[in-house]
């Protein structure tokens, strides 16, 4: 009897969590379920936001003039966002790496310092980094002097822009990964006569993968996701990146155009979707250690 | 192969302002294909001086000469040693055979063949032919232990350097290792340094030991010789298995007093005895338990507790008027019939007995014995 009575108590708790894990889903799915409706209606406004359209309600044109609208900011932006990322968890790892393996003085001023970048809001140096690639470093016109094209001069200003921004957060989870590693491990390394870079290259960088894999989904999201940066260094325009088109997406029709800025969010947002996918076993991993 | 010599080495910490002395000059010869240990307690900078020749350290004070080159500013790479690690330090994500052609890839212009060569007879040597292929994570403690030691060997190093190596491994493991890096020791005839704290690793490995306490060396012997004439009070009770009894004791005409001890001292003894403060050593092994009192050299004790250890027993006795606890301890054959709480006789030989000043530690007076003749000795 008792058995009985248990494995009820345990089924109706089960049941319980089972129903709160399906609310959560809906809550989480709601949104994009809604948004993937409204982009294949013909009229948003037809039926309620969350119901699939009527077989003669349905349509592709809000994903094929989305798809059209923000094909050369999709370009910019891996043009962009690629390098980019690369840059910033390469750097921030070397810069881990010889701010926490090796040993010198002033070691903790020069870390608080990079600590300190982290907390710096894009709004507070909006201006001075938009007067500086303006006016004192005009890439966009140097390259047009040489012939390359104004807009990647200026992408190539906001790609250093992104990577100097990326390099402090970098830095410090590269870090909090490499004071794990065994001084044992590198001391034999340096008794093996590896020099400090051949320490980095052989032994560091090798070990590093799972992090890598952190700080690329990580500063992939935030420089693929940025509008404030590429609106003021780069702006609309033919370097823009896929998010400067798709803030002006809707606005651009007549009407509210909720068709086609959903489709339009959906494809910026694809490329995110796709390196979370190749990257996520390994993200796992970096992050659990 | 080279010698090894350390010229009153110094070392101090910086600690918030304050200078902590970790070595304090220590000298130390090592001669070609000599096997020398460096023991001692935990914190008495015993690794802190093999991390100094290994250049892992700096040097405060003192040279450092490896064969007859003074190596004080050498980076650890330039000093053609290598080093085992405790933890074994192997790179986790490589090979075996990775892990042991690192070293040659970076320190030497080997050919690839020939690195593969002299890898291959590492670990012929070291028995790890058929792990070549495995990365650390997938070897057990004993064969990540053999791999360290194979990547020293690959090097062909004119120093070996090993911290505390066997201190991860299982008792029995230890023991049947313990014996393979001697023979392997032999075999390669390369000069060793070898950092431990346990006394039978100390004992039976090393041609001399050295004795480190706080950062000053206590003394620099055979092991053998610190055995048996350890040259102050904390050798003579860091070495050995159980640990030398002592009794403070003072000189009162012809007997030292003290302790629940009156002890008569011959003559020939007492003209030893620079002070009349003293404390006497006697080892455990030295002590027998006799049926009777015959001299004043034997003492009526009481039996406090027996540890049974098959061949022999460590007998824990209690002077009469001593304070509860106090105890010393005599080994005894394991057959010996005794049980806690029996009235026993302990006979202290006076030829075994040492002296040391209590002030100063110095040992006065050491038990006789001829650093060449043969010495039962039963540790």
């Amino acid at each position: 009897m008792t058995d009985t009575t248990d494995s009820t108590g345990t089924d109706w708790r089960r049941v319980g969590l089972y129903a709160v894990l399906v609310l959560l889903v809906v809550f989480y799915l709601l949104p994009l379920w809604t948004g993937l409706m409204t982009s294949i209606k013909i009229d948003a406004l037809s039926t309620a936001p969350f119901l699939p359209p009527a077989p003669s309600g349905f349509t592709a044109i809000h994903w094929t003039r989305a798809a059209h609208a923000l094909a050369g900011g999709l370009v910019n932006s891996l043009i962009l966002a690629i390098p980019g990322t690369i840059l910033s968890a390469l750097l921030g790892s070397m810069a881990a790496y010889g701010l926490t393996t090796l040993e010198w003085r002033y070691q903790i001023p020069v870390l608080v310092l990079f600590i300190a970048g982290i907390f710096i809001p894009y709004q507070a140096v909006l201006i001075p980094v938009s007067k500086f690639w303006a006016v004192y470093l005009p890439l966009g016109q140097y390259g047009a002097a040489v012939g390359i094209p104004k807009w990647l001069g200026d992408l190539t200003g906001l790609i250093i822009t992104h990577v100097a921004y990326g390099i402090p957060i970098c830095t410090l989870l590269f870090r909090t990964y490499y004071k794990d590693f065994s001084d044992e491990m590198v001391e034999a390394a340096r008794l093996d006569g590896a020099t400090t870079h051949r320490i980095y290259r052989r032994i560091i960088l090798p070990l590093s993968v799972p992090m890598f894999a952190v700080t690329l989904i990580y500063q992939f999201t935030q420089i693929w996701n940025d509008l404030l940066f590429a609106l003021v260094i780069v702006g609309p325009g033919k370097g823009a990146p896929v998010t400067v088109p798709l803030a002006q997406l809707g606005a651009s029709l007549s009407d509210v155009g909720f068709g086609i800025r959903m489709a339009g969010a959906f494809v910026a947002a694809l490329p995110t979707i796709i390196v979370y996918v190749l990257f996520g076993d390994q993200f796992a991993e970096g992050v659990s250690t | 192969m080279a010698t090894l010599e350390l010229d009153s080495i110094t070392k101090h910490f910086d600690d918030d302002g304050k200078t902590i002395v970790a070595v304090d000059d220590a000298s130390i010869d090592i001669d070609d294909g000599e096997f020398l240990v460096l023991v001692g307690p935990s914190g008495c900078g015993k690794s802190t001086t093999l991390r100094m020749i290994a250049g892992l350290e700096t040097i405060t004070n003192g040279e450092l000469r490896i064969g007859d080159r003074r190596v004080n500013e050498a980076k650890p790479r330039d000093r053609d040693i290598a080093m085992v690690f405790q933890s074994y330090a192997l790179y986790p994500h490589m090979t075996v055979r990775e892990n042991m052609s690192f070293g040659l890839e970076e320190s030497t212009d080997l050919s690839n063949d020939e690195i593969a060569e002299r890898v291959e007879s590492a670990t012929d040597t070291m028995g790890i032919n058929d792990l070549l292929d495995r990365k650390p994570s997938e070897l057990s403690g004993g064969q990540q232990q053999r791999v360290a030691l194979g990547r020293a060997i690959v090097r062909e190093p004119e120093v070996f350097l090993m911290d505390e190596p066997l201190s991860n491994l299982d008792a029995k493991l230890r023991a049947q290792m313990r014996t393979e890096l001697q023979r392997l020791q032999e075999d390669l005839d390369t000069t060793t340094v070898y950092v431990t704290h346990d006394q039978t690793e100390a004992m039976t490995m090393g041609d001399r030991i050295a004795i480190l306490n706080d950062g000053v060396l206590q003394q620099v012997a055979t092991p053998l010789e610190a055995y048996h004439t350890p040259a102050n009070q904390f050798v003579a009770g860091f070495i050995g298995e159980p640990s030398m009894n002592f009794f403070d004791v003072d000189l009162e005409g012809e007997t030292v007093v003290g302790g629940g001890l009156d002890y008569p001292v011959s003559g020939d003894v007492r003209a030893t005895l620079t002070t009349d403060s003293l404390v006497l050593g006697i080892r455990p092994q030295d002590i027998e338990l006799v049926d009777a009192v015959e001299s004043g050299r034997d003492v009526a004790v009481t039996v406090d507790v027996v540890e049974p250890m098959g061949d022999e027993s460590n007998v824990y006795l209690s002077l009469p008027d001593t304070r509860e606890g106090e105890t010393f301890i005599a080994n005894v054959d394991g057959r010996t019939p005794v049980e806690a709480g029996d009235d026993v006789v302990a006979r202290i030989p006076e030829e075994a007995v040492h002296f040391f000043d209590r002030q100063t530690g110095e040992a006065l007076r050491n038990r006789e014995f001829e650093g060449d003749a043969d010495v039962d000795l039963s540790l």
